[in-house]
């Protein structure tokens, strides 16, 4: 989590990509979950993460970074502790996405892609999340919140620390 | 081996040939961009769509494989729809610079759109706008709003040279090429994807802005580069000198061939032929008159030279001849040396920083014509030659194009060998410290400027074929030489590269049989005559 972390995987962790790695008959089909692990280990997927990805798949630090910048959750630059991720589709914009969304950034501070000056969380709006019978809705980090209201959001962003 | 129907017309092909080629075998073209002979299939583009019959709908012609009996049209009503189709989907976001775009005239965006272009467009909406004029490489400039995603200079990377710098980054119609962030385009072979890219997303910054296309003129022919011997175009700019500050060679384009280079040529060769215009070319003949080097009329120069041969006794006349000319100049060379008796000839300098080499193309000889020099018989000792004129042994010494003083021998003693030296002729097309110290200076017509041939490491014999005039009175080194042997008493007819070239199959027998007919544009053997008059 922290970005002081030296960049390298600890041996577990190397340990898990050579049997994710093992597990397809092009390795290179590994990228992806290994990938998340990085996020999950350096904070996000910055340029030298790219870089010891690469050599860890033998590829070209190029061809990661075409990975990277395709997938949107992969975060290349530095996030917030917790992320939430409205739901901007048609379900939950017909059922009062925009208000929820308005509600969100008043009560943030920031705009849509922006993190908290403390560092708390930062604010996306994403395509649809799958789950239109609990519009409007929205990912906080693993988690789905449904149904909300702006009362509700508050709720929800009082627990994020 | 499969037997399918194009359009009505049988072919047989080779297993596994897919539906472009089968159908360009027949001399019918499947439109496409991103297939490329050279590279795997993408089937990105989705322009190639063709019929199948029993096929449900259109399918991309790169990815399918021809197969007996199949009964494939190009041209259903269906198949053309589609084509407008995918064309109107690939210029949504084309910004439609041609007036300012290199590609125009050799771009497949407007050859396509002329034959399936909407012509009447329903774009209404911005269109998104990407990065332009940003520098790759040393060579390369992208215009990622020109791009159409075809992925085949990213596939050239990864295939070809397997450096892996571009990648398409990003999705969607924000999709866009490009390079990891801090990293350049600068491998060994790095133009190679201009000529591949189909558009005018990759331009090349050397020849950027010189000159419209359709004012060029092409002569085939053959990179002096190294000992390969790629073969190529040279693109010439003889109708607009205006355009390009009257330089006339506009750029060297690969041309294809099997055996030697395929599709491809290295960096090196591609911008290697900038002496040919270079201010140091050689415009007339010089003398030296005490510390000057003064311009002479070619008389009175072959007069000088054929003297100072006559003068000298064989035993103290030297030649340094260069694996850089032609087999013709050789062969004339070798008539010359026969014609004096003189003996002490060689060709090899050793280069001041030994050659590069890779397992592609480039090889480690950067010389073109090695194994020529050699099969005529000049590869002697050419450290021997400059110790024997350092001895004051040798008195007369012809020097062909190399610089000794900028060669991989201790440059004093190179130095003390000049000097030393009562007659020092130097032949060549640029001046150089080495024919700055000549009594008699010879300027030679650069390879484009006249027709002839290498033999390349392998033993090709390839021809390439004059592209411009010569620059001032510069002439082709055969027919300096071919003078000399006239003023030495022995006239010679032969008034054209290919008459000597006849000579020399008559004279050296791995060039025996061999014309410049039976070489043709992709190259004859040494031997091969022979091999097959035994056989
Ligand atoms: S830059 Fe050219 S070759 Fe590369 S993907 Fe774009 S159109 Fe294709
Ligand atoms: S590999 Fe040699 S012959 Fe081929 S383009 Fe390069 S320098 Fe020229
Ligand atoms: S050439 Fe077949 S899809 Fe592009």
């Amino acid at each position: 989590m922290s970005l002081t972390a030296p960049l390298a995987f600890p041996p577990e962790q190397l340990a898990e990509v050579h049997r994710l790695q093992a597990l397809y008959p092009d390795r290179r089909a590994a990228l992806l979950p290994v990938l998340h692990m990085a996020q999950d280990a350096f904070g996000y997927i910055s340029l030298e993460v790219e870089e010891y990805v690469a050599g860890l798949f033998d590829m070209t630090p190029a061809h990661v970074h075409e990975v990277v910048t395709f997938y949107t959750m992969f975060f290349q630059r530095p996030k917030g502790r917790h992320v939430v991720a409205i739901c901007h589709n048609l379900s939950c914009h017909l059922a009062g996405a925009p208000r929820i969304l308005t509600h969100l950034k008043e009560r943030l501070g920031v705009e849509v892609g922006e993190t908290t000056d403390d560092g708390r969380v930062t604010l996306l709006s994403v395509e649809c999340l799958c789950a239109c019978e609990h519009a409007p809705m929205m990912q906080v980090d693993d988690r789905y919140e449904f149904d909300l209201t702006p009362a509700r959001v508050d709720r929800i962003l009082e627990g994020l620390r | 081996m499969p037997k399918l129907t194009i359009d009505g017309k049988e072919i047989e092909v080779a297993p596994g040939t897919n539906l472009i080629e089968a159908a360009r075998a027949l001399d019918i073209e499947v439109p496409h961009y991103c297939y490329h002979p050279g590279l795997s299939v993408a089937g990105q583009c989705r322009l190639c769509m063709v019929d199948i019959e029993k096929a449900p709908r259109p399918t991309i012609a790169c990815n399918t494989v021809a197969t007996d009996g199949m009964v494939v049209w190009t041209q259903t009503e269906r198949v053309l729809e589609t084509r407008k189709s995918i064309m109107e989907f690939h210029l949504i976001n084309h910004p439609l610079d041609c007036p300012v775009c290199d590609q125009a005239g050799e771009c497949w965006l407007q050859i396509y759109y002329m034959k399936h272009g909407l012509y009447d467009p329903r774009m209404v909406d911005e269109k998104v706008h990407k990065p332009k004029a940003v520098p790759l490489g040393p060579h390369v400039i992208l215009d990622a709003e020109r791009c159409i995603l075809c992925s085949r200079c990213v596939r050239f990377c990864d295939e070809v040279t397997a450096t892996g710098e571009l990648g398409i980054f990003d999705r969607g119609d924000r999709s866009e090429i490009g390079l990891f962030p801090g990293r350049e385009l600068d491998n060994k072979y790095s133009g190679n994807v201009v000529d591949i890219c189909p558009v005018g997303a990759l331009t090349d910054r050397d020849f950027r802005f010189q000159v419209r296309v359709w004012y060029l003129d092409a002569a085939k022919s053959i990179c002096p580069g190294c000992a390969r011997g790629c073969n190529i175009e040279v693109h010439v700019n003889r109708r607009r000198p205006h355009h390009a500050q009257g330089r006339r060679v506009a750029r060297l384009k690969p041309r294809f061939n099997a055996a030697v280079n395929k599709w491809w040529i290295c960096d090196d060769g591609r911008y290697g032929f900038g002496f040919v215009d270079d201010g140091s070319r050689l415009r007339s003949p010089l003398q030296r008159e005490g510390g000057q080097q003064l311009p002479v009329a070619w008389d009175e120069a072959i007069a000088g030279v054929a003297g100072a041969l006559t003068a000298h006794p064989p035993a103290e006349t030297g030649v340094i001849a260069s694996p850089k000319m032609a087999n013709e100049d050789l062969f004339a060379l070798r008539r010359v040396l026969d014609r004096r008796g003189v003996t002490q000839v060689g060709f090899a300098v050793r280069p001041r920083v030994p050659g590069d080499e890779d397992k592609l193309l480039i090889r480690a000889d950067k010389n073109p014509n090695t194994r020529g020099a050699e099969l005529i018989g000049l590869g002697g000792d050419t450290a021997a030659i400059l110790a024997a004129a350092r001895a004051r042994r040798i008195r007369c010494l012809w020097i062909f194009g190399h610089d000794l003083l900028d060669a991989g021998w201790p440059e004093a003693e190179t130095r003390a060998a000049l000097g030393a030296v009562e007659t020092l002729i130097w032949s060549g097309t640029n001046a150089n410290a080495t024919s700055a110290l000549a009594r008699w200076v010879l300027p030679s017509a650069a390879w484009v400027e006249r027709d002839g041939t290498f033999t390349n490491f392998e033993g090709r014999v390839q021809r390439f074929r004059a592209a411009v005039d010569q620059l001032g009175e510069a002439l082709p080194d055969w027919e300096i030489l071919g003078r000399v042997l006239t003023a030495l008493g022995e006239p010679t007819l032969a008034a054209r590269a290919e008459h000597w070239f006849r000579e020399l199959g008559r004279s050296v027998p791995a060039f025996a049989g061999m014309t410049y007919q039976s070489i043709g544009d992709t190259g004859q053997m040494v031997g091969a005559t022979r091999e097959a008059a035994r056989a």
